[in-house]
C-alpha cells in the first residue's frame, strides 16, 4: 500500500511535467495564429471604422449634438469613433490638428468584436478656427478625417 | 621722397584717364565758349562758388547762405539768358569739330574774294553791307533775313547788291564759305556823334557792331568807300590787304594773323590746357583722396543667377550693413543704386547654403571703399517648387444663431492644386477659405468665398478655381436642446 502511494506520488510530477509541455505547445500554436492574423498583409478580417462624428459630448457611447461648428463656450468637443468589426485588440489614434499644427494625439484601445470609443479636448479662446481630427491606426493608416471649426 | 613714391603707386591708370578726360572737357568748354558773354558769366559763377566755399569755411553764415542762393539762381539764369550762345556753341557741323576743332576755323571763308569784290563794288558805287558774325549769337539783334545758303563768289555778291535787286538794301550774313542770309535788317546805332556823311547803312553796321562781336563791312553807295564797323568804331580801309588781314584775324584764320599774335594765341591755349589739367587734378584729389569720412549703410541684398529649379525659401537676412569710407563729398552724394550687395546663387544647391559676404559681392562706386560688412555670412535656403493637391476646408468665424446647428458642409471643388517649395508644402495639409461668417446662416444654402494661401509664397495652379462654393445645411436644434 505504501509502495503504491509512493508510485502515485512519483506520477504526479511526471503528469504535471507532461501537462506543462502540452499546454506550452498549445500556447505556441495560439501565438502563431495570432501572429499570422496580425500580419498586415494577410489579415483575417480588416479593422473597419463604421461611424465617426464630431459632437459636443458622448452619452452612453452615443454622440450627442453632432455638428460641424462648435462654440468655444461649450468648453469641450468630442471625436466619436465606432469600429465594426474589430478582429483583435488594437490601438487607434485620434490626432487633433488646429489648422495644420498637431495639437494633441489620443491613443485609444479597441476590442473585438466591435468597439466604440471617443476622445475629448477642452476648449480655450485661442482654439478658435478650423480643426481636423485624423483617425488612424498604429501604422498611420488614416481611416477618416473629420473637419470642423471652433467659433465664438 | 619715399612717401611721394608710395603716393604715386596708389594712382591707378583709371585715375589718370579720369583726370585727362575731365581736363579735356574743361579745356573744350573754354575753347568753345571763350570770348562769349556766357563764358564771362560762367567765370563769374565759378568765382561766386569759390567765394561761397571760403565764406563757409570761415564761418560767415549769412554771406555763405546769400552767395549760395545767388550761385544757384545764376546757374539757372545763365542757361535761360544765354541759351542762344550755348546752342550756337554746341550746334557744330560734325563731332570732330566739337571734340577737336575750333568753331571759327570750321570752314575758311574766301576772304580775298570778298575783299576784292568789296573794292570792286566801291569803284562801281554799289552799296553793300556784309556781316561776319563772331562767337555771339545774332538772333536777338537782326531780323527780316531771307535764308540763302549760297557759296560766296564775286558774281553772287555783285548780283545781291545790284541796285535793282529787291534785297540789295539789306545786309548779308557770311558764315564760313556761305552766304547764309540776305536782306537782313540790322539795328541802327543811336550815336549822335557820327559824321553826317555816314548814312543809314553805316548806322546799321555800327548798330550791330555795338551790340555784338560781329564785324560788319560797309561799302558806301555815294562815295564808294569801304568802312569796317567793329565794337564801337567805324574804320575806313583804303588798302585791300589791311581789310583782308582784319577779316582773317576776326575769323581766326592763321594766315591773316601776325606771328606774334599766333604765338600769343598758342600760349593762351597752352596755358588754358595746363590750368584745366591742374584744376581737374585738384578737384579729383579733393574728391577721391580725402578718405576722411566713414559712413554706415544698410543695403538690400540682391540674389542673382538663381538656378531655375529652385526657389528661395528663406534667408538669414535681407540686407547687409556696410561701413564705407572715402571722401565726404563722394559719400554724401551716394545714391541707393550705386552700392550693391550681390550674392551669386549659380552654385547653390537645394537646402541650406552659406555664402560669405566679401569685397567680391559688393559693388561700390569709384573712390568709395569698404571698411566692414555685417553679417559676414548669409544663409540662403533653396527649395524646389512642387505641385500638391490639397483639400479645402471652410474657415468659419463668428457665432451661429443660438437655436441653429450646422450639420453638414461641402465645398466645390473639394480640392485645389497649389505650387510651392517642397519643404513648405510638406507641412501644408489643407487650404483654408477666407473666414466665412456664421452669424447670417439662418437656413440651408450656399455661399461663394475665396481661398487664403498660407504662406503667401504658395501659388494656385492656373487651372485651379480661385472662387469656392460652400454648400451648408443648417438645422434647428431640437426643443430643450438649445444652448
Amino acid at each position: 500500500m505504501v509502495k503504491r502511494r509512493k508510485k502515485f506520488l512519483l506520477l504526479i510530477p511526471a503528469a504535471l511535467a507532461m501537462l506543462m509541455v502540452v499546454s506550452n505547445g498549445f500556447a505556441q500554436v495560439a501565438e502563431q495564429i495570432v501572429a499570422q492574423a496580425a500580419e498586415p498583409g494577410e489579415p483575417l478580417q480588416k479593422l473597419k471604422l463604421s461611424h465617426a462624428a464630431m459632437c459636443e459630448r458622448v452619452d452612453n457611447l452615443t454622440p450627442t449634438r453632432p455638428g460641424m461648428v462648435f462654440s468655444v463656450a461649450n468648453g469641450q468637443v468630442c471625436c466619436f469613433s465606432s469600429f465594426d468589426p474589430v478582429p483583435q485588440p488594437t490601438l487607434i489614434y485620434h490626432r487633433w490638428f488646429h489648422r495644420d499644427e498637431l495639437s494633441t494625439q489620443t491613443r485609444l484601445r479597441v476590442y473585438p468584436p466591435k468597439w466604440s470609443t471617443y476622445s475629448v479636448i477642452q476648449l480655450r479662446e485661442t482654439d478658435k478656427g478650423p480643426w481636423r481630427v485624423e483617425i488612424t491606426d498604429q501604422n498611420g493608416r488614416v481611416f477618416n478625417v473629420l473637419r470642423f471649426s471652433i467659433a465664438d | 621722397m619715399t612717401r611721394f613714391f608710395k603716393f604715386l603707386s596708389t594712382i591707378r591708370w583709371q585715375d589718370l584717364v579720369d583726370i585727362i578726360i575731365n581736363s579735356y572737357i574743361l579745356f573744350r568748354v573754354y575753347v568753345l565758349f571763350h570770348g562769349t558773354n556766357a563764358f564771362r558769366v560762367l567765370v563769374g559763377i565759378a568765382s561766386l562758388w569759390i567765394l561761397q566755399e571760403v565764406a563757409a569755411s570761415m564761418g560767415l553764415i549769412l554771406t555763405s547762405w546769400a552767395v549760395r542762393g545767388i550761385t544757384t539762381a545764376a546757374a539757372i539764369i545763365i542757361i535761360v539768358v544765354f541759351r542762344n550762345e550755348i546752342r550756337s556753341a554746341l550746334q557744330v557741323r560734325n563731332l570732330k569739330t566739337f571734340i577737336w576743332g575750333s568753331l571759327i576755323r570750321e570752314q575758311a571763308a574766301p576772304v580775298d574774294v570778298v575783299v576784292q569784290t568789296v573794292y570792286q563794288m566801291g569803284k562801281k558805287r554799289i552799296g553793300a553791307l556784309l556781316v561776319f558774325p563772331g562767337k555771339e549769337d545774332l538772333g536777338e539783334d537782326i531780323h527780316g533775313g531771307i535764308p540763302w545758303h549760297g557759296a560766296v563768289s564775286a558774281e553772287m555778291l555783285l548780283s545781291i547788291f545790284w541796285p535793282n535787286n529787291p534785297v540789295h538794301d539789306g545786309a548779308i550774313i557770311i558764315r564760313g564759305d556761305q552766304i547764309v542770309e540776305v536782306g537782313v535788317l540790322l539795328p541802327l546805332s543811336q550815336r549822335p556823334d557820327l559824321p553826317s556823311y555816314y548814312g543809314t547803312r553805316h548806322r546799321a553796321a555800327l548798330g550791330l557792331a555795338e551790340r555784338s562781336d560781329a564785324l560788319v563791312v560797309v561799302v558806301s553807295e555815294e562815295r564808294g568807300r569801304v568802312t569796317v564797323a567793329k565794337d564801337n568804331s567805324l574804320t575806313p580801309f583804303s588798302e585791300p590787304g589791311e581789310l583782308s588781314q582784319l577779316i582773317k584775324r576776326h575769323l581766326n584764320l592763321s594766315d591773316g594773323i601776325p606771328a606774334n599774335v599766333q604765338k600769343r594765341e598758342r600760349l593762351r591755349l597752352s596755358l588754358a590746357a595746363v590750368l584745366s589739367f591742374l584744376i581737374i587734378t585738384g578737384i579729383w584729389f579733393g574728391f577721391t583722396r580725402s578718405q576722411d569720412t566713414i559712413i554706415a549703410l544698410n543695403v538690400p541684398i540682391e540674389y542673382v543667377n538663381r538656378p531655375l529649379a529652385y526657389e528661395i525659401l528663406d534667408t538669414s537676412t535681407d540686407e547687409a550693413r556696410l561701413q564705407l569710407y572715402g571722401s565726404s563729398v563722394l559719400l554724401k552724394s551716394l545714391q541707393p543704386g550705386q552700392v550693391l550687395v550681390r550674392v551669386d546663387l549659380s552654385k547653390a544647391v537645394e537646402g541650406r547654403n552659406v555664402f560669405p559676404i566679401t569685397q567680391d559681392n559688393i559693388v561700390l562706386p569709384p573712390g568709395v571703399f569698404l571698411n566692414k560688412v555685417q553679417p559676414s555670412n548669409i544663409d540662403v535656403n533653396l527649395d524646389a517648387p512642387v505641385t500638391k493637391e490639397l483639400p479645402i476646408q471652410v474657415d468659419w468665424a463668428g457665432k451661429l444663431q443660438e437655436n441653429m446647428n450646422l450639420v453638414k458642409v461641402s465645398v466645390t471643388p473639394e480640392t485645389v492644386k497649389v505650387m510651392g517649395g517642397s519643404q513648405i508644402l510638406e507641412h501644408v495639409s489643407t487650404i483654408y477659405t477666407a473666414p466665412v461668417r456664421l452669424d447670417s446662416l439662418a437656413k440651408t444654402g450656399s455661399i461663394t468665398t475665396a481661398l487664403v494661401l498660407t504662406p503667401p509664397s504658395l501659388k494656385l495652379i492656373s487651372s485651379s478655381n480661385e472662387k469656392i462654393t460652400v454648400n451648408y445645411v443648417v438645422e434647428e436644434k431640437p426643443n430643450g436642446d438649445k444652448r
